[in-house]
C-alpha cells in the first residue's frame, strides 16, 4: 500500500507539472487554433535560461526564476511577431508547418550552446532530506515544484476569468470578427497568447529543470507528451489540462511502477500516454472538458 | 496532340480527354524519354564511386517516400509528422521476416520484388489505421495522430527484443538473373532497381491524379463540405490517402533496408519525419516535380552542410559539435522561408522558368 501512495505522489508530481507544461499549450491553441509544436523547445530553453542565471551569472534563484520568466515572454512574443505574424489568414496547415520549422530552428539554437551535448543538475538550495510520511517520501523540491505550479495555474485562470486582458483573449477565441469589432486588437492579443505561453513553459522548465535535472532530450520530450494531455483533456480547456496532465502522470507512474518488468514489458510510461491519445481521437476527440464543435468531416 | 505546344501562345484544350493526358505533346514525350534514358545511362559512361552512387540511392529512396508524403499532405491536405515510421514499417517489415526465417532465405535474396511488395502492402495497412481517425475529424487532430503514431513506432522498435531493440537486423545480398549481387556491384545493382521503382511510383501517382479518386482528393482538399454534397466521402477518401502514402512509404523502406543490408532503428525518428515534410515542401506541396526537387535539394543542402561543418570544425573547439546543430536549424530555417516567401515551393519555380520560355518574348 505504502508504494501505491509513493506512486501516487509522484504521479501527481509529475503531472503538475504536465499541466503546467500543457497550459501554454492550450493558451496558443484557445487564442490562435495552432498547434504549438515547438513548446517542447520553449520549456526546455526556459530551464536553460534559469540555469544560466544562477549558476553562470550568480543571481539568486528567485530572481532568476522570474527573470527566465520575463525573458521567455518576450522570446515568444517575438517569435509569434517575426515567423507566425505573417500568416495569419493562411491556411491552419501552413501555420503548423511553421512550428514544426520552428522546432527544428531552436533545436538548432540550443545545440549551438552547451546544453545541447550535456547534462547540468542545479545546486541544491532546499534542504536535500525528503519529507518522509508514513513510508511516502516527497523531496522538497518537488513539492516546492508542485506549489509554484498550483499557485501559476491559480494566477493564470484568475487572469482569464478577471482582468481585461484575460477577458480579451477569451473573447478573440471565441469569435475574432465580433472582438475586433468591439475594438480588441486581434494580432495583439495572438501576440499576448504566445508571450503567456512562454512565461509558463519558462516557469515549467525551470520547475523540471530542478526536479530531473537538466537534459535537452528530456525537456524536449515534454513537448511531445503534451499533446496526449491536452488531447485528454480537450484542445481548449485549461481546466482539462490541468485534471489530464494529473491523469496522465499517475498512469505514467503505475505503468512504470506495475507493469514494467512483468510480462516482458519495458518503458511503458513512454508509449501509453500515445495508444490512449489514439483511443480518445477515435471514440471522445473533443476530450473530457475541450467544446464540443469540433467539425466533422 | 496536334500543334507544337512550344510554339502556342497558350493552351488551347478543345477537349477533356486532351486536358487528361500526361504528356500533352510529342515533344514532351520525346524530352521524358531523353531524360530517363539519360538517368539509365550514365553509370555506364562515368564511373561513380560507391560514396557518391550511395547519396543518389538515397535520393531516389526519399523521391518514392516523399510521393506518398505529397499525396496526403499535398494533394489530400493533411499533415503526416510521422512518415519515417511509415518507411520505418516498412523496412521492418523486410527486417523481421529476415529475422525470423532467416537473413539468406530464398524469400529475401531470390523474391526481393515480392518481399518489396509485401512491405508496401503492410505499410498501407498501417497508414489506413492511423488515417482511421479522419473519419471522424479534421487536419488539426490527424497530425497528433500521426504523430503520436511516430512516437509508438520508436518505442516499439527500441523496447521489443523481436525488433533487436533498435540494433542492426541484417538482411543478406539479393541474386540477380546471373547470381549473387556481389559487393562491387552493390549500389549500382540497387540504382537501377530503386530508379525503376521510383519511375513507376512516379508514373503511378500522375496517373492517379487524373482517375475519379485522384480528383475526389483534391476536391476533399479544396472544400471536403461541398465534395460531400458532390456525392464523395470525404471520411473514406482521406483514409485512402493514408494507405496510399503508408504504401509508397513501405516501398522506400523495403528498398531502404535492402540497400544498407538492414535496417536500424536510428534512420526512421521524428527527426527523419520533419526532413521528409521539409523534402515535401521546399519542392512544393500538390505537384509531382516537387516530389522529385524535393529531395535532391534537401539532400544536397545536407551534404553541404557536412563539408560545411568539417571545414569549421578544424577551427573550433572540440566541444562544440557543429554538425549536430546545423542540421535541424538549416532543415528548420529552410521550412520555414520556404513557407513565408515561396509556399508553392521548387515547382513553382520550375513553372515560372517554362512558362518564362515558352511565352518568350513577350512577358504574358
Amino acid at each position: 500500500m505504502t508504494y501505491f501512495f509513493q506512486l501516487v505522489v509522484s504521479g501527481v508530481v509529475v503531472g503538475s507539472i504536465y499541466a503546467l507544461s500543457a497550459l501554454g499549450f492550450v493558451l496558443i491553441y484557445k487564442s490562435s487554433r495552432v498547434l504549438n509544436i515547438a513548446h517542447g523547445q520553449i520549456i526546455a530553453g526556459g530551464a536553460f535560461i534559469v540555469y544560466a542565471l544562477t549558476v553562470w551569472a550568480g543571481v539568486p534563484i528567485i530572481l532568476s526564476f522570474l527573470a527566465s520568466m520575463v525573458i521567455t515572454f518576450f522570446l515568444a512574443m517575438s517569435v509569434e511577431r517575426v515567423f507566425l505574424r505573417r500568416l495569419i489568414g493562411e491556411p491552419i496547415i501552413s501555420v503548423i508547418m511553421v512550428t514544426i520549422g520552428l522546432m527544428s530552428i531552436i533545436d538548432g539554437v540550443i545545440y549551438f550552446t552547451p546544453f545541447g551535448s550535456m547534462n547540468y543538475s542545479f545546486p541544491e538550495f532546499l534542504p536535500s532530506t525528503p519529507i518522509s510520511m508514513g513510508g511516502v517520501s516527497i523531496s522538497w523540491t518537488q513539492l516546492v515544484g508542485v506549489l509554484i505550479t498550483f499557485i501559476l495555474i491559480g494566477a493564470f485562470s484568475w487572469f482569464f476569468k478577471r482582468s481585461t486582458i484575460g477577458v480579451s483573449m477569451r473573447a478573440v477565441s471565441d469569435d475574432q470578427l465580433a472582438s475586433m469589432s468591439v475594438g480588441i486588437s486581434v494580432p495583439k492579443v495572438f501576440g499576448l497568447a504566445w508571450a503567456m505561453a512562454g512565461l509558463s513553459a519558462a516557469a515549467a522548465g525551470g520547475i523540471i529543470g530542478n526536479i530531473t535535472g537538466l537534459n535537452f532530450e528530456t525537456l524536449r520530450a515534454f513537448g511531445i507528451t503534451v499533446f496526449p494531455v491536452v488531447i485528454l483533456g480537450g484542445l481548449d480547456s485549461i481546466i482539462g489540462a490541468v485534471v489530464a496532465g494529473i491523469i496522465m502522470g499517475l498512469i505514467q507512474q503505475f505503468a512504470a511502477g506495475y507493469l514494467d518488468g512483468n510480462w516482458g514489458l519495458n518503458g511503458t510510461a513512454d508509449v501509453l500516454p500515445y495508444i490512449i491519445l489514439l483511443v480518445i481521437l477515435l471514440f471522445k476527440p473533443h476530450g473530457l472538458f475541450g467544446t464540443h464543435e469540433i467539425e466533422r468531416v | 496532340m496536334s500543334t507544337n505546344r512550344w510554339f502556342a501562345t497558350g493552351n488551347f484544350y478543345t477537349t477533356y480527354r486532351e486536358e487528361q493526358r500526361i504528356f500533352k505533346t510529342h515533344v514532351d514525350r520525346l524530352f521524358f524519354i531523353l531524360f530517363l534514358m539519360g538517368l539509365f545511362a550514365w553509370p555506364l559512361f562515368i564511373d561513380a564511386s560507391n560514396r557518391n552512387m550511395l547519396v543518389i540511392n538515397n535520393i531516389l529512396i526519399a523521391v518514392v517516400a516523399v510521393y506518398g508524403l505529397n499525396l496526403v499532405t499535398g494533394f489530400a491536405g493533411l499533415i503526416s509528422i510521422g512518415h519515417a515510421a511509415f518507411v520505418g514499417i516498412g523496412a521492418y517489415t523486410l527486417a523481421g521476416t529476415a529475422r525470423t526465417i532467416g537473413d539468406s532465405h530464398v524469400l529475401i535474396t531470390h523474391c526481393w520484388p515480392l518481399m518489396i511488395l509485401v512491405s508496401g502492402v503492410v505499410g498501407a495497412a498501417f497508414g489506413a489505421f492511423v488515417g482511421l481517425p479522419a473519419m471522424r475529424l479534421k487536419h488539426l487532430y490527424l497530425a497528433i495522430a500521426t504523430l503520436s503514431f511516430q512516437m509508438i513506432f520508436t518505442w516499439a522498435i527500441q523496447f521489443m527484443t523481436f525488433f533487436n531493440q533498435g540494433q542492426m537486423i541484417a538482411v543478406g545480398r539479393v541474386f540477380w538473373i546471373h547470381g549473387q549481387v556481389g559487393r562491387s556491384d552493390h549500389y549500382r545493382f540497387w540504382y537501377y532497381v530503386i530508379l525503376v521503382t521510383a519511375v513507376i511510383c512516379g508514373l503511378a501517382v500522375r496517373n492517379l491524379l487524373r482517375t475519379r479518386y485522384g480528383r475526389c482528393l483534391v476536391a476533399v482538399r479544396d472544400n471536403d463540405r461541398a465534395a460531400d454534397a458532390m456525392g464523395m466521402h470525404p471520411g473514406l477518401t482521406k483514409v485512402y490517402a493514408f494507405a496510399l502514402a503508408g504504401f509508397f512509404a513501405g516501398i522506400a523502406g523495403a528498398l531502404h533496408t535492402y540497400m544498407f543490408r538492414g535496417a536500424g532503428f536510428e534512420s526512421f525518428t521524428l527527426h527523419h519525419s520533419i526532413i521528409y515534410l521539409a523534402m515535401a515542401i521546399v519542392g512544393g506541396l500538390g505537384t509531382l516535380p516537387g516530389s522529385l526537387l524535393g529531395p535532391v535539394a534537401i539532400q544536397t543542402l545536407e551534404l553541404q552542410m557536412e563539408h560545411l561543418s568539417e571545414w569549421a570544425g578544424s577551427f573550433l573547439p572540440a566541444s562544440m559539435n557543429l554538425a549536430t546543430a546545423l542540421r535541424p536549424l538549416g532543415f528548420g530555417l529552410v521550412i520555414v522561408l520556404f513557407l513565408m516567401f515561396e509556399p508553392r515551393g521548387m515547382a513553382n519555380w520550375w513553372r515560372i522558368c517554362r512558362s518564362y520560355f515558352k511565352l518568350w518574348p513577350f512577358r504574358y
